[in-house]
């Protein structure tokens, strides 16, 4: 990994952190208030792309790991792993790499602006909320003995906030790469 | 000190941002000056072999920057025009320890090493500080402390004062003017260089005068009017 | 950055970190292999002693405790209504005392050991060729390094919105906060590269 990328995934989990502190929004018609630190999961790779996107997440899990408390809320050290929804932590992780992946193979600077935004919110959709899911449901399931159905009814009332999410990363995916671009372009 | 540019160009994407340029650089303090965009960063960033020649060659004591830049890396110590973002770990004296790591010394010696660096530019209590609490002029100081603890005999500083108020100005022009180390300067900051030994002037990618302050601060302004 | 360890001399203390990691995940395992509700009771007491005997207080463990222990508690009793009483007790000894565990090693371990314990995890790895070890306490520092310079960005670009009038929304502080951050990794990087602190390049 060149230096800058190191550094520009090391500045990006300083954002996720950053966002983790702003307090959590209450939205009308969404039934648990949002907060800003997922945003920035998906951001990370929506701006960095899968492979530095992915080392900024890991960094920041790696600074919970070790006892910051730099998740929303306050939250840090190696208890935050030992919570029934510690999947969707670690499932983190998978959203990134997905949702930079996706932005890579999906976006191209010959688009129009509108083709780019939607492929940005596929790739968001996708990896930070299909993605995202998967991981934290089969977690929560097995580690709780829910069983899948009841474990996914009752991560149901996160998913509205989270498509919110998506569509704000789509957003600023975009509006990032014209201001600086840093996205790698495979398509 | 031998620097020595033969025939060295540089270009980022096709355009050219240095002409090549034949030149050799002894004295003891030098000034570089020009209009923004004028080529004097990236004329710096190649003495340090970070940005390396495009054609032609950069020797600095003797080591070819294309082909050595670690080493000359560890003759030519660079400061950057904000030293907010050249302190790069938490705590000041943590900072400055992570030059010395590579020279592999015992923890005492190293202990050693970032007291008498931080002794010498006067900011001992310092040490146990938070980068992002520090001050402007305090943040030069750390700098400068962070780069010379690996006693690089060559240093270059690029805009020292930009950003610092009057007070902080001063301060590290009279640093600068103790300093053992040759030192070359990058700077908008007419004053600061006006005693130097040697001021280059580059304008467009070309150095277009070199000589005394006098003579080249002259030039500048007939430039820029 | 306030981090959660807590000094002291007990004997979590003065256990290496690799020790404290190594139980702590074995632990972990063996946890999910009893099913007893009764002996995972008595787990999560055990647990509960060890942490009380790090003297932390009462106001501070809540503190560090309550978000994760309410998420455990709130599913335990989603588990009791849709699933069973004893699906519920399971479920919520054995996180309980998984999270006091963790809670206690994080205590007890400071981020230096904790670095230094990764690092020469990451040895084999760099072998292949996967990452350089020195890099991970590099990155861990530039993060808390800039953590600050971020939030103080974020201040300033929310004062901006005030001084214009307008409402601050997500997008329009996410995206400069964005690139405002990401434009200073240049000028970083080519400090970390001109101090030689990793090496060639």
């Amino acid at each position: 990994m060149s230096t800058r990328d190191l550094v520009l995934a090391a500045l990006f989990a300083a954002i996720i952190v950053v966002l983790g502190l702003l307090p959590p929004i209450a939205i009308g018609f969404i039934p648990v208030p949002i907060t800003a630190q997922s945003l920035g999961v998906m951001l990370a790779g929506v701006v960095l792309g899968a492979k530095r996107g992915t080392v900024a997440v890991l960094l920041v899990l790696l600074l919970v790991a070790i006892g910051l408390p730099v998740l929303s809320g306050g939250r840090g050290g190696l208890a935050a792993f030992a919570a029934p929804t510690s999947g969707f932590l670690i499932g983190w992780v998978f959203a990134a790499f997905v949702t930079g992946y996706l932005s890579e193979r999906l976006i191209s600077r010959s688009q129009t602006g509108l083709v780019q935004g939607a492929g940005f919110f596929l790739a968001a959709l996708t990896g930070g909320v299909v993605v995202l899911y998967a991981f934290g449901i089969t977690y929560l399931a097995l580690i709780t003995g829910l069983g899948f159905k009841q474990a996914f009814l009752g991560s149901l009332a996160f998913v509205p906030g989270d498509v919110l999410k998506a569509f704000v990363a789509a957003l600023a995916g975009r509006a990032v790469m014209v201001g600086y671009p840093l996205l790698p372009q495979r398509a | 000190m031998d620097i020595r540019f033969e025939e060295a160009s540089a270009s980022f994407e096709g355009r050219v941002a240095l002409h090549p340029l034949t030149l050799s650089l002894s004295e003891r303090r030098i000034g570089v000056i020009g209009l923004n965009g004028s080529g004097k960063t990236t004329f710096a960033r190649m003495i340090n072999g970070l940005v390396k020649p495009s054609e032609g060659r950069v020797i600095v004591n003797g080591i070819d920057t294309a082909a050595d830049a670690e080493r000359v890396r560890a003759q030519v110590g660079f400061i950057f025009q904000n030293p907010q973002n050249q302190i790069i770990l938490p705590i000041l004296k943590e900072d400055i320890a992570l030059g010395l790591k590579a020279q592999k010394l015992s923890k005492e010696a190293m202990d050693a090493a970032v007291a008498a660096i931080l002794s010498r530019f006067g900011i001992p209590h310092l040490a146990e500080r938070r980068a992002h609490e520090l001050s402007g002029g305090e943040l030069q100081l750390a700098a400068l402390a962070s780069v010379l603890v690996t006693r690089p005999p060559i240093l270059i500083l690029d805009e020292p004062t930009n950003q610092l108020d009057l007070k902080n100005r001063d301060l590290v022009e009279r640093t600068i003017a103790t300093l053992d180390e040759h030192v070359i300067v990058i700077s908008h900051d007419l004053p600061l260089v006006a005693d130097f030994d040697r001021v280059l002037l580059f304008d467009q990618g070309r150095l277009v005068a070199d000589g005394t302050p006098g003579e080249v601060m002259a030039r500048y302004r007939e430039l820029a009017a | 950055m306030n981090t959660l360890y807590v000094e002291g001399n007990s004997l979590l203390h003065r256990l290496s970190a690799r020790v404290k990691l190594l139980a702590l995940a074995l632990t972990g395992i063996a946890l999910i292999f009893i099913i007893s509700p009764f002996a995972l009771a008595i787990a999560a007491l055990a647990a509960g002693l060890l942490y009380a005997s790090l003297r932390i207080g009462w106001r501070q463990s809540w503190l560090r405790l309550r978000p994760v222990f309410l998420t455990i508690f709130v599913v335990a009793v989603f588990a009791f209504f849709v699933s069973s009483a004893h699906e519920a007790a399971t479920t919520l000894f054995r996180l309980t005392t998984l999270m006091l565990l963790a809670a206690a090693a994080t205590a007890t371990t400071t981020i230096g050991d904790f670095i230094d314990e990764i690092t020469l995890a990451a040895r084999p790895l760099e072998r292949i060729g996967l990452v350089k070890a020195a890099d991970i306490g590099l990155s861990v520092g530039l993060v808390i390094r800039f953590v600050p310079e971020v939030m103080t960005r974020y201040r300033a670009i929310r004062e901006a919105h005030a001084a214009r009038g307008l409402k601050p929304r997500p997008l329009t502080l996410a995206v400069p906060l964005i690139i405002l951050t990401l434009k200073s990794a240049d000028e970083i990087a080519a400090a970390i590269d001109a101090r030689g602190i990793r090496g060639q390049n």
